[in-house]
């Protein structure tokens, strides 16, 4: 199933002209940008529903597109499991007919089913089947859509935006499935969001798109420290992602351990129980203290070791905001927090140096739990 | 009796006909811009206004035996003047356009992101043509039938001029109630008026209940 993607596409459009080139040998990426960047033009060009576009599109060794040699298959010979933002359900067809519209693909009856049945579990769509389209909810046609991809055996897994619209308890409840997908199915999957957090939680390796051109790419944990100090993208706040499984169900929240001995305290929220959860705290909400404080509300604190410093602007510039990557527990764990160019100087910050990361826990919200 | 058998055979006939091509021009119209597409359009609209004795006169002088579709030009005789299956040809004609626009609007009204995602999943055009449009346009496309079976069982102008008017032959109901009230028959001509404007009601209010059906899903 590996193989990598190479993308070299230029596509002229009305207000600019997209031009992107990536060559990754990963297999689960994602494009961030806001809305209007061009993603989705991405997605719909890597599907073949773009007749204007020209350049290269190899999937897992396979040509989709070529220019220069006159190739452009036709979207039914591509193998592109699409998942549009709007799910596009056969509004004439039951649950279990949109997911077998495309079954005739993917190659031999063994498999077939063996897949099939598959998406039916981890999709928990069993109890859906004989439902009528216009009878689900919006999750379960998000569920239905991305089912329907992959039971056409996909060599590439494209999503537009599966959480956008929805709102924060719906969300949490889709997470999991995108989550699990990745882990059950080996499809390479593109992911297309304007959600960093999300981006983060689910993709490996990502491209940030402005006006139909490549900002950064690489890494993503990398590229989301670098691309917000990016003017374009100053306004949104750096959310760092972590995980890990629940120690202890408190009165007060959760106590989420995030490595051996190292442990969070995180609010409840509505869930009851959890096993694991997944959370988002902003790289605002985290105070740097040099010494360990005492006499404090706020109830985590964790030392680590200065790693990164980046800075948006020239270093005496005032007000402007400063990132600051810091290594915790036995090193692998990485928290992002945001100061002041004042307090960088104030505090003689540098890299290397021993901090502790301060933070309360009603300022971490739960993104999913599994 | 026999007028309403004729009139009967040579509307469902006359449906059928017309039906396959005029679903084929909704779907061009619908689906593709070409240089001249508003010339097709007007040509393909002009019997909804010309009056139907033109477009008689016109299929008149097609088939005529000098015509271009005449046994002279053909080498064959394609036995339409004055026939039944002259009347089918007469009542196809004038019901092409209602068919075709309605068969328009029925395939409009299909969103084409889910034929192109019907394309990702797999499936060829022609498949996608079967599976996605023609269902997802089938209320439309049943009302276009029944729009087209109403003006073919009115026909009269375009009828009389290609098929005559022969009792028990060509004669259908449109023209039955034509001689009655010429012959001052005027009972029989009632009756069959009677009996037109049942079937009319009917096929209306059939077509009337689909294509609201249709709009209130979408």
């Amino acid at each position: 199933m590996t193989g990598g993607i190479t993308l070299d596409l230029k596509i002229p459009l009305e207000r600019f002209s997209l031009e992107v080139k990536w060559e990754t040998e990963e297999s689960s990426l994602g494009i961030f940008g806001h809305s209007g960047a061009g993603k989705t033009t991405i997605l719909e060009a890597l599907a073949g529903l773009r007749p204007q576009a020209r350049g290269l599109i190899r999937v897992s060794g396979e040509t989709w597109l070529d220019s220069s040699k006159g190739i452009d298959l036709p979207p039914e010979k591509r193998g592109a499991g699409y998942v549009p933002q709007d799910t596009l359900l056969f509004p004439h067809r039951d649950v279990l007919g949109n997911l077998l519209s495309g079954a005739h693909r993917s190659n031999g009856p063994w498999r077939r089913r063996l897949s099939f049945e598959k998406v039916l579990e981890v999709l928990e769509l069993r109890s859906l089947k004989e439902a009528r389209v216009d009878e689900l909810s919006g999750g379960e046609r998000q569920r239905v859509a991305l089912g329907r991809a992959l039971c056409s055996g996909p060599s590439l897994l494209l999503l537009d935006e599966p959480l956008a619209g929805m709102d924060l308890p719906l969300r949490r409840r889709i997470l999991p499935y995108l989550i699990r997908v990745r882990e059950e199915f080996s499809v390479p999957t593109l992911f297309v969001s304007h959600d960093a957090s999300e981006m983060r939680l689910l993709c490996r390796e990502v491209m940030v798109l402005e006006m139909g051109k490549e900002l950064a790419h690489g890494r993503t944990e990398e590229v989301f420290f670098d691309a917000s100090l990016h003017p374009v993208f100053r306004e949104e706040v750096f959310e760092n992602v972590l995980q890990g499984a629940v120690q202890e169900i408190k009165e007060s929240g959760f106590l989420v351990e995030l490595e051996r001995d190292v442990c969070v305290l995180i609010p409840r929220g509505a869930f009851g129980g959890a096993a694991k959860v997944v959370f988002g705290l902003r790289a605002e909400d985290i105070l740097l203290s040099l010494a360990p404080p005492v006499g404090l509300s706020a109830q985590n604190v964790l030392p680590g070791i200065i790693r990164q410093i980046r800075q948006a602007g020239q270093a005496e510039e005032q007000d402007v905001p400063v990132l600051v990557e810091v290594a915790f527990g036995r090193g692998d764990q990485r928290m992002v927090a945001s100061i002041t160019s004042q307090a960088r100087s104030r505090l003689k910050l540098a890299e290397g140096s021993e901090v502790h990361l301060v933070f309360k826990a009603q300022s971490c919200r739960i993104l999913t739990t599994r | 009796m026999t007028a309403l058998l004729i009139s009967l055979k040579v509307s469902l006939v006359a449906t059928l006909v017309v039906l396959p091509p005029g679903i084929a021009l909704g779907l061009l119209f619908a689906r593709r811009n070409f240089p001249g597409k508003s010339i097709v359009e007007t040509l393909t609209y002009l019997s909804l206004v010309l009056p139907p004795t033109a477009v008689g006169y016109l299929l008149l002088s097609l088939l005529a035996r000098r015509g271009p579709l005449g046994v002279n030009a053909l080498g064959l005789d394609l036995d339409l003047l004055f026939t039944w299956k002259g009347a089918v040809l007469a009542s196809a004609v004038m019901a092409l356009p209602l068919v075709v626009r309605t068969a328009r609007i029925a395939f409009e009204g299909v969103n084409p992101r889910l034929e192109s995602m019907g394309r990702t999943l797999g499936m060829g055009p022609m498949r996608v043509l079967w599976e996605i449009t023609l269902p997802l346009a089938r209320r439309g496309l049943l009302a276009s039938g029944i729009l087209g079976f109403s003006r073919a069982l009115g026909e009269f102008g375009a009828t009389v001029i290609v098929a005559g008017n022969i009792p028990g032959k060509t004669q259908t109901l449109a023209l039955a109630i034509f001689n009655d009230i010429q012959i001052g028959r005027d009972d029989e001509a009632r009756r069959l008026v009677g009996l037109t404007a049942v079937l009319a009601f009917v096929a209306i209010w059939i077509s009337e209940r689909l294509l609201s059906q249709r709009r209130k899903r979408a």
